[in-house]
């Protein structure tokens, strides 16, 4: 069931995102007003992914809602991209930040370092399960994040690689 | 001018500029594609190779009875999207209104040299940032406060040993120890419900996002060479970070992670 408290719940899933998108963002220096617009799509798509994992009718994994939220965000960053004559990884790349598996990622590390310490085999087999299934959820996720962003990009071809272009109104009016 | 000479500083001109996007964390693709794009407007084409820390490049003219080539070193810059746009912007206007090679470099030194963010507003954003962060993965309010100030430390310490230009493994050991001892504070002191994210977040800001989806984007655009670099150079990294917590983790003694 839709209900108020999870409705409230992945609204503010989405606010901390937008926060967390551009914090992580202004590392690498982006314009300032892609910054607005990663944080909005960060927004978005963090909230999506939320929905997709835990609205109990989907419930889905997280690599696929990684996938779709990242979806989402490439559909909305064509229109953003024209409309600020701006490449549109500046603001998607960006905005896909917060749902960087990072926590899998070292998961993944710091099971390997247990693996190597353990003695008994009991343990050892926990870790190498914990290894397997943290490592293999982060490359899924990175890989599904960048897939969904990327797909749009490739739709939208000719927009969105010449969006830097300054004249391009007037060369086809020629 | 002599074809040869102008050949010749067309080339140091485009190995500079395919060098410095590189740098700046561009995708492969696209540097390949607004290198190819200035050398047309000079009547040229270009041909490149691009590594992790060098860029080869071929200028050659439309008959291929001349040709000029340059390994360029890839400087050490630090991600800047700004510097991709607006390069990027720049190859474009080159293409629809032809400049003069000398009109080109100052343009493009301009770009190259606009002053970064001031280090202290993104030392706070980052802070906030990575304390909502904690939120996401359903940190209580201590835990927010706790990464608060595990981040500001740690990227404090992170800024001003790169400002010190110490090795790139090291600094993020470092940083993720600092950040992680930090974070550990709310489970010896037993702070809060939810210790345990505190410190399972409390480094994340380390994560090398933008490298990792460049690496990946690299792959699917078929520079798997490039991309696989730059993957392995994320994972060596995210390794320092987890290395730099099983520090913590040794010292305290805590051994739910």
């Amino acid at each position: 069931m839709l209900t108020s408290d999870f409705i409230l719940a992945t609204l503010a899933d989405g606010l901390f995102a937008a926060i967390a998108g551009t914090g992580f963002a202004i590392i690498s220096n982006p314009p300032r007003k892609a910054l607005l617009i990663s944080a909005f799509l960060a927004c978005v798509g963090h909230g999506v992914r939320f929905f997709l994992t835990h609205y109990e009718l989907i419930q889905m994994n997280l690599a696929s809602a990684s996938t779709l939220a990242a979806l989402t965000i490439g559909f909305l960053a064509i229109p953003f991209a024209i409309y600020i004559k701006c490449p549109a990884e500046v603001f998607a790349f960006p905005s896909l930040l917060p749902m960087v598996p990072g926590l899998f990622a070292y998961k993944t590390v710091i099971a390997l370092i247990k693996m190597v310490q353990s003695s008994a085999e009991a343990d050892t087999a926990q870790y190498v399960v914990q290894f397997f299934h943290n490592g293999i959820t982060t490359v899924l996720v990175m890989f599904g994040l960048v897939v969904g962003a990327v797909i749009p990009i490739f739709i939208f071809h000719r927009q969105s690689f010449s969006v830097t272009r300054p004249v391009i109104m007037k060369k086809r009016g020629n | 001018m002599d074809i040869h000479a102008e050949l010749k500083r067309v080339t140091m001109f485009l190995a500079d500029y395919a060098a410095t996007l590189m740098a700046v964390g561009v995708q492969t693709s696209r540097v390949v594609r607004n290198t190819g794009r200035m050398a047309e407007s000079f009547g040229f084409q270009s041909h490149m190779l691009i590594f992790q820390r060098n860029v080869i490049i071929t200028v050659n003219d439309d008959e291929k009875e001349h040709t000029y080539t340059r390994v360029q070193k890839i400087p050490q810059l630090g991600l800047n999207f700004a510097t991709n746009m607006n390069l990027s912007k720049l190859s474009w206007e080159v293409y629809d209104n032809h400049m003069s090679l000398d009109e080109l470099e100052t343009r493009f030194s301009e770009i190259r040299d606009r002053p970064r963010e001031s280090p202290w507003t993104v030392l706070l954003l980052v802070s906030f940032a990575n304390a909502c962060f904690c939120r996401l993965f359903t940190g209580d309010i201590v835990a927010m406060a706790t990464v608060w100030l595990a981040t500001f430390v740690g990227f404090f310490i992170r800024q001003q040993l790169m400002k010190r230009h110490w090795n790139h493994l090291a600094v993020f050991t470092v940083s993720s120890f600092a950040a992680s001892m930090i974070g550990s504070t709310g489970y010896l002191f037993g702070w809060g419900t939810t210790p345990d994210m505190a410190l399972g977040t409390s480094m994340l800001y380390l994560v090398p996002g933008v490298p990792l989806i460049n690496g990946v984007m690299d792959i699917i655009d078929g520079h798997v060479l490039a991309g696989f670099s730059r993957l392995v150079n994320a994972c060596m990294l995210i390794i320092c970070i987890a290395l730099g917590l099983s520090f913590t983790l040794l010292i305290t003694g805590i051994s739910v992670m």
